[in-house]
């Protein structure tokens, strides 16, 4: 019976959004036009590597005093892509509308594009997957998703209308709860879960010490800030808080990977000795050493393709490129590595600490 | 570069502590792997040159160093890499159609002002490299999930050498629902923690919520992130039903 009800409240929301995120013009300040016609007029070759076209538009407002009039907008475009957008028929875009226009012809101009349909119904593909590969447990990592996006987007509030607590301390914190509310999720209420919490806890406060000590030392020699990007506060600040968030998910997968195994071995065996424990849990730290550090690096050096490409396209050299655009991703990496791998041995001992507790009330 | 070589060397010395011969291995792999990125970059920026099929044959290289190098060549990790590379061939055309409706590629408004010195008009095509970043930033978790299902799998096997096909599979889909919430959760928080910055600007700059989540740079995060945890659960039944399939089809050869 509650499943049904789930199943139901699945699919209406699922329609429901669906429905809104098509007819959801009148929500918008600014006006909307689809794009009912497209005349190209124009191209021009750049230096045989590009080239730009002209397009000239004819789109339908769909929100606002002039619904449903059509507005004429010019566009220009490249093959490559980077800053612009080749539009086609049935595409939403965000205009100005020009106030000299006369109200039989109106023109206008093009500010943004309607993304919102797109990011819903990737977000739905993303939930059904998750569902129907993982039944409970992918709900469950669903319910642990919104839940730590919502508890960050609260805590960056709490942050910014409060100049005077800091932001290590808030993401302090806050990284105390994510680990509290992910793990419980993921794992539910018992020992295991309490030998990972404390394991991820340790590993995660011990590498961002030693990071910070490395810092201190070398006096932050090779970190190029000024290539992060969407700065308004203290970069150092939100750069540190930004690498303990990223690898707290990989310490807190290597935690509970770590006391699950020691756990399910003590089940096996309840005579098991430390020793064995010891033995075959650095066995499985070894294994996922490796995998859990590439996970890191993978996510975070991929992201920096773009703009490595824009450089060397621009004639930078390799080094000028990879020390402006790599230097605070790969300590990011670096930094999340080191706490995966301290977590290796401190799960060990938290959980084999655990174990021998449970065998000392047996 | 002092302070990465600092945090290279701080983690070597780590790596080789906690996992020895092992430990090494693992780290060295991280180099390879970021030598097959600068070489993917490099051949990005030939012209016309695909990406797409760039970022394939990268991927495959960087599954066979993952499950190859680190691992050895076995059966386990031979149903894991060709999960691998059928996951990413699916998860590609998914992701190109929807980064194409959604004209995520390049460079948001945001970000335009300081890479204002350069032309962006260098013929190359930033659709199918977006396309590109989300796979290649998926990847370590799709090959590190195929692996943590193929191998108990096989085990699962030597076990129980009778047992069906279709027993191992849904024993496979067990093994990946335990693992779904932590690697998805592995996921998100580096992408948290990458996006940190991003979220602070939204909220200092009071965007409202239909901005934000129109704007280029969000939508291409949340696109990104949701596309990595579709990834994940992907490689679950895939890796599942391959690893079942090979298994009991190599047995009933032997019998034979």
């Amino acid at each position: 019976m509650i499943k049904k009800i789930g199943y139901a409240i699945i699919g209406l929301s699922f329609v429901a959004s669906i429905f809104f995120v098509y007819h959801n013009y009148s929500f918008y300040d600014r006006p909307i036009a689809e794009v009912v016609k497209t005349t190209l007029i124009d191209s021009v070759d750049i230096e045989n590597e590009d080239q730009i076209f002209t397009q000239r538009l004819l789109a339908e407002l769909k929100n606002g005093p002039a619904k449903g009039e059509l507005i004429e907008l010019t566009n220009d475009y490249s093959l490559s892509g980077a800053n612009d957008q080749k539009f086609q028929l049935g595409s939403e875009i965000f205009v100005s509308i020009n106030e000299d226009s006369t109200s039989s012809e109106l023109t206008g101009s093009i500010e943004d594009i309607k993304r919102d349909k797109y990011v819903v119904i990737v977000g739905w593909v993303f939930i059904f997957t998750l569902l129907l590969v993982g039944r409970k447990q992918g709900l469950f990592s669903i319910i642990s998703l919104v839940v730590n996006a919502v508890l960050l987007s609260y805590a960056l509030d709490l942050y910014l209308s409060t100049s005077g607590i800091s932001l290590l301390l808030i993401s302090g914190v806050s990284i105390i709860l994510f680990t509290v509310i992910s793990l419980l999720l993921v794992n539910g209420l018992n020992e295991k879960t309490y030998a990972a919490i404390i394991a991820t806890l340790l590993g995660t406060f011990l590498s961002l010490l030693i990071t910070y000590i490395v810092m201190v030392i070398t006096n932050e020699n090779g970190l190029r800030y000024e290539e992060m990007q969407f700065i308004t506060r203290p970069y150092k600040m939100v750069f540190m808080a930004g690498v303990f968030i990223g690898a707290l998910g990989a310490v807190m997968d290597v935690a509970i990977t770590m006391s699950s195994s020691i756990f399910s071995l003590y089940e096996k065996n309840h005579q098991i000795s430390v020793e064995a424990l010891k033995k075959s849990g650095l066995e499985i730290g070894k294994d996922i050493m490796g995998t859990m550090t590439n996970i890191l690096f993978f996510a975070y050096i991929s992201g920096s393709i773009p703009m490595l490409l824009l450089y060397l396209k621009n004639g930078s050299t390799w080094m000028f490129t990879l020390s402006m655009n790599l230097s605070l991703e790969l300590a990011r990496a670096l930094a999340g590595g080191i706490g995966i791998v301290l977590t290796i041995p401190i799960g060990l001992y938290t959980a084999i600490y655990f174990v021998n507790r449970k065998r000392a009330r047996a | 570069m002092n302070v990465l070589i600092w945090l290279a060397g701080i983690l070597l010395i780590l790596m080789i502590l906690v996992g020895g011969h092992k430990g090494a291995r693992s780290f060295i792999a991280i180099i390879y792997n970021f030598a097959v990125i600068l070489f993917t970059v490099l051949l990005m920026t030939v012209p016309n040159a695909d990406p797409i099929i760039i970022t394939i044959i990268a991927s495959t290289i960087i599954s066979c160093i993952n499950l190859f190098y680190i691992n050895e060549v076995n059966r386990t990790t031979k149903t894991a890499f060709i999960s691998t590379v059928i996951t990413i061939i699916m998860l590609l055309m998914f992701i190109f159609v929807f980064t194409e409706k959604s004209m995520i590629q390049g460079f948001g408004e945001e970000e335009i002002e300081e890479i204002g010195i350069f032309t962006l008009f260098i013929g190359i095509d930033f659709i199918k490299i977006a396309t590109a970043v989300i796979i290649m930033s998926t990847i370590g978790a799709i090959t590190d999930t195929a692996m943590a299902i193929s191998s108990p799998m096989r085990e699962i096997f030597i076990h129980n050498p009778t047992i069906s096909r279709k027993e191992l599979f849904f024993s496979g889909m067990n093994i990946g629902k335990d693992i779904l919430g932590t690697s998805t959760n592995t996921l998100f928080f580096a992408f948290f923690g990458g996006y940190l910055g991003l979220l602070i600007w939204f909220k200092d700059l009071s965007y409202s919520l239909g901005e934000i989540i129109n704007s280029k740079v969000f939508s291409a995060e949340m696109i990104t992130i949701l596309c990595a945890g579709i990834g994940v659960a992907l490689i679950i039944p895939v890796t599942a039903s391959i690893t079942a399939y090979y298994l009991v089809k190599a047995r009933n050869q032997n019998k034979h």
